[in-house]
Order: C-alpha cells, then structure tokens, then sequence
C-alpha cells in the first residue's frame, strides 16, 4: 500500500472584506474536490474572519470532506482534507 | 440643559455602544452579513437571529410602554413613510454588502484592526457630507411622496393599540421559533475562541436597544454624527460653502428628555449639541467595546496587505451608505432595532428597499470584488 503526501495549497485571507474567506475556500474547494477527495491535496486557509471558522466548515463537511480549524497567533487556519 | 444630563448621556452612550461592541465581535453579528448571506449563499441562518432581535425587541418596547417606561412613542427623529425610506434602503442595502458591513459593523470590525473598514468608514463621512449637496431635492422629493401624513406606525395607520398587532407578531414568531429550536438549529457548532452564540447575542443586543430607548428616549441611532464629522472636515476645505448648505443647519432633534427632563436640540451641523452628546459616545463605546473583545482574545491585529479592490469596494460602500442613510433617513440599526419593533412605516419601507438592494450588493461583491 502506497501513502501519498498530500500538497498544500495555502490561501492567506487575513484582513479582506467579507464574505472573501468563504468565497475563496468554496471557489478552491469546488476547483480542487475530486484530488481532495483522493487525498492528494490539502487546502489551508488562514483567516481572521471569525464568522469564516463557521462557514467554511459547514460546507466543507456538507461537501463530504474533512475540516480543522486550529487558531494560530490572531489568526485561524482551517484545514480542509480527505474525510 | 441640566448639569446632570451631559455626563448621564456620555455614560450611557458609552456603556450601550461598549456593550453592543463587545457583544457584536464575540457573536460576529453582522447585520449586512445576515442579508448578503441570504442571497449569496441562500443561507438564513443569520437572518433568523435578526428576526429573534426585532421579535424581542418588539415584546420588550410594548411591555415597557405598558409599564410608562416609553413616555415618547413613537420615539423622536420618526416621521411620515415616503418613497425616499425606499430608496434609501436600497441605496443602502447595495453599500453596506459593498462596504464588508454596515454603519456599526464597520465599527466594530474597525474596532478589532480591520483596515476595510477604516475604508468603509472614510466613506461614510464621506457620503454623509456629500448628502448634503442633494439634500433640497431629497426634501421635495419627500415631502411629495409622503404617505399617510400624520400616521407614523402600523397600529396608527389601522387606528388600533400597538398591543394588538405586538402580540399577534410575537406568538407567530414564537411559534417559527419554537420550531427551529426543537430541530436544534439555533446553536451552531463553535471553533472560535470566546463565541458567543448569536441567539444569546440577539437577546442581549434587544435589552441594550431597550435600556436605550428608556434612558435616552430613542434607540441606538449613530449616522447622524457621521454627516457632523463629515460637514466638519469640509468646513476645513470649503467653509463658506459648508454654511451655505441648507441640510448643516437643519435641527430635527427636538425633544424632553424622558430621564433627566432637559429640553434637546440637535442636527448634522458640525456643533456640540445634543445629537453629538448621545451619538458619540455609542460610537466611542462601539469601537473600544469590540477592541477589548478582539484584545481579550489575542485577535486585534492590524492588516496592512488588503488587495485594493476591496479598500476601493468598501470605500465606495461606505459613500452609498453615508448618502443613503441621510435619505433613507437613518441606518440600519435604527430601523432594524427601533423603527421595526414599533412597526413604523418608515422602517419597513426601508426594509423593503432594503433587500433588492443586498442582493444586488452581493451580486457585485461576489463577481467584480473578490476575485
């Protein structure tokens, strides 16, 4: 059995107007599902938006993916992954 | 002017905007937020908490007039339904979604270090002060579109107590609400530090609407100093033009204050009075409330890489919002947390301006934007 070390793709939302953290994971997400799905990419957003940590998720997870979300200094990073 | 008012109305302000502050950053309630959502992500979840707020706003102001706590209903500064609430509603809807939030959303997300929204807030002073140029023709437009003159609510319109139609709303809502929380959906699950959960915080932002009205004799109302700093900066630049402008030396505040019974007037123009004495202090509080949350939380951090789409996009919202709230007249949070719950007509042709303007706010957000 082979493991495949998923790449990362990182967005820094931090600081841009709302709904920006939404729009952009929902935009990479949607671009991205299929190799999330297979585990071979890994999406990180960081956002200070905290409005973001719940709406991300929400549609990540409706989406049949894995989240994380971690605070990280003033900011929070949300991992989005194969489930 | 009594010498107890002064320093009873700065507490006051100070306390409710702090306090409305606070709450509004831990919970994230953006009023602009809950309309953009609907049609951005058809998502009503926000919107239900603003439904909560006017639904309990609602109840309280009618048990507070049936005790006399509300000795001036409807409250000061409301007038007649026109067509220019209609319009400035949609105006308004368009730039608060433009803007990343409306006239107390920008501040309190100004207040936790978001750069947009000293954009958005440059703008409002901005449009405030460019209000004032069209102010004549906005007048006449008003004064010809009036409906129902003399009839400022609902129930003075059908000529029957507030009660009736409080009550009827109230048990309807309580029943949508009821359902909702029997299927679990007013808790939402938490990753944020310190979140307040934003049913709690719709509550808590209807007593501070509450505690204003009975104190101060009026909701939370913050716009029209916005119009004061803005006709100050152009008596700076143009000063013989600013005085000659009509809207600067109009006084719409008129009034007894409930509390201490001083006699106040106040308006736009840039002059310490009244209007001043309650409006600043709320945004002050505003402001330092939401800093010390973000502060608490280790989340106040100012941002310096913000694309300029969006300076520009909040910048240009904050003007439509600036010149919509003086023709609406008044913001969001006047006619959301005051005006609604009392059913003044002025407010609910606002709302239903708006929303067609939201949705095309959030139509150019999501296209021309964020990119």
């Amino acid at each position: 059995m082979t493991t495949i070390t998923p790449q990362v793709i990182e967005f820094d939302i931090c600081g841009q107007i709302c709904p920006a953290s939404l729009l952009v994971a929902l935009r990479e997400i949607n671009r991205h599902v299929l190799k999330i799905k297979e585990g071979s990419i890994r999406l990180l957003i960081k956002t200070d938006n905290r409005d973001g940590t719940h709406t991300i998720p929400e549609a990540a997870y409706n989406m049949g993916l894995k989240v994380e979300v971690q605070k990280s200094e003033s900011c929070y990073v949300i991992t989005i992954a194969k489930r | 002017m009594s010498g107890f008012t002064p320093p009873f109305l700065l507490v006051t302000g100070l306390l409710l905007g702090g306090g409305a502050g606070f709450v509004m950053h831990r919970s994230d309630f953006c009023l602009a937020g809950m309309f953009r959502d609907l049609f951005l992500f058809r998502s009503t979840y926000k919107l239900r908490n603003l439904l909560l707020l006017v639904a309990s706003s609602m109840t309280l102001f009618e048990l507070a007039r049936q005790l006399g706590l509300l000795p001036l209903y409807p409250f000061p500064l409301l007038g007649p339904a026109s067509l220019t609430n209609l319009i400035g509603g949609g105006l308004f809807g368009v730039g608060m979604v433009l803007a990343g939030g409306c006239v107390v959303g920008t501040l309190y997300k100004l207040g936790s270090g978001s750069t947009v929204s000293a954009f958005a807030l440059a703008g409002l002073l901005a449009g405030s002060a460019l209000y004032a140029e069209m102010h004549p023709g906005v007048k006449a437009l008003s004064a010809a579109t009036t409906l129902f003159p003399g009839k400022l609510t609902v129930p003075q319109l059908l000529g029957v107590d507030p009660l009736l139609p409080v009550a009827s709303l109230a048990v309807i809502a309580s029943i949508y609400f009821l359902r909702w929380f029997r299927q679990g959906t007013w808790e939402r699950p938490s990753f944020v530090a310190g979140y307040l959960q934003p049913w709690r915080a719709a509550l808590i932002l209807s007593l501070i609407s509450l505690v204003s009205y009975v104190a101060v004799g009026m909701p939370l109302g913050i716009t029209t100093s916005y119009a004061k700093i803005g006709g100050y900066l152009e008596s700076l630049l143009f000063g013989a033009h600013m005085k000659g402008l009509a809207y600067f030396q109009s006084i719409p505040l008129d009034y007894r204050q409930p509390v201490t019974g001083a006699h106040l007037t106040g308006g736009p123009g840039p002059v310490l009075d009244a209007v001043a004495l309650i409006q600043f202090p709320v945004i002050v509080g505003i402001v330092l409330g939401s800093a010390f949350s973000a502060a608490r939380l280790h989340e106040l951090r100012f941002q310096r890489r913000v694309p300029w789409r969006q300076c520009l996009s909040a910048l240009v919202g904050g003007v439509a919002m600036g010149v919509a709230s003086r023709i609406a007249p008044a913001c969001n949070v006047w006619h959301l947390m005051g005006g609604l719950p009392i059913l003044a007509l002025q407010s609910l042709l606002f709302v239903a301006g708006l929303l067609p303007g939201a949705w095309l706010g959030s139509s150019l957000i999501s296209r021309v934007v964020i990119r």
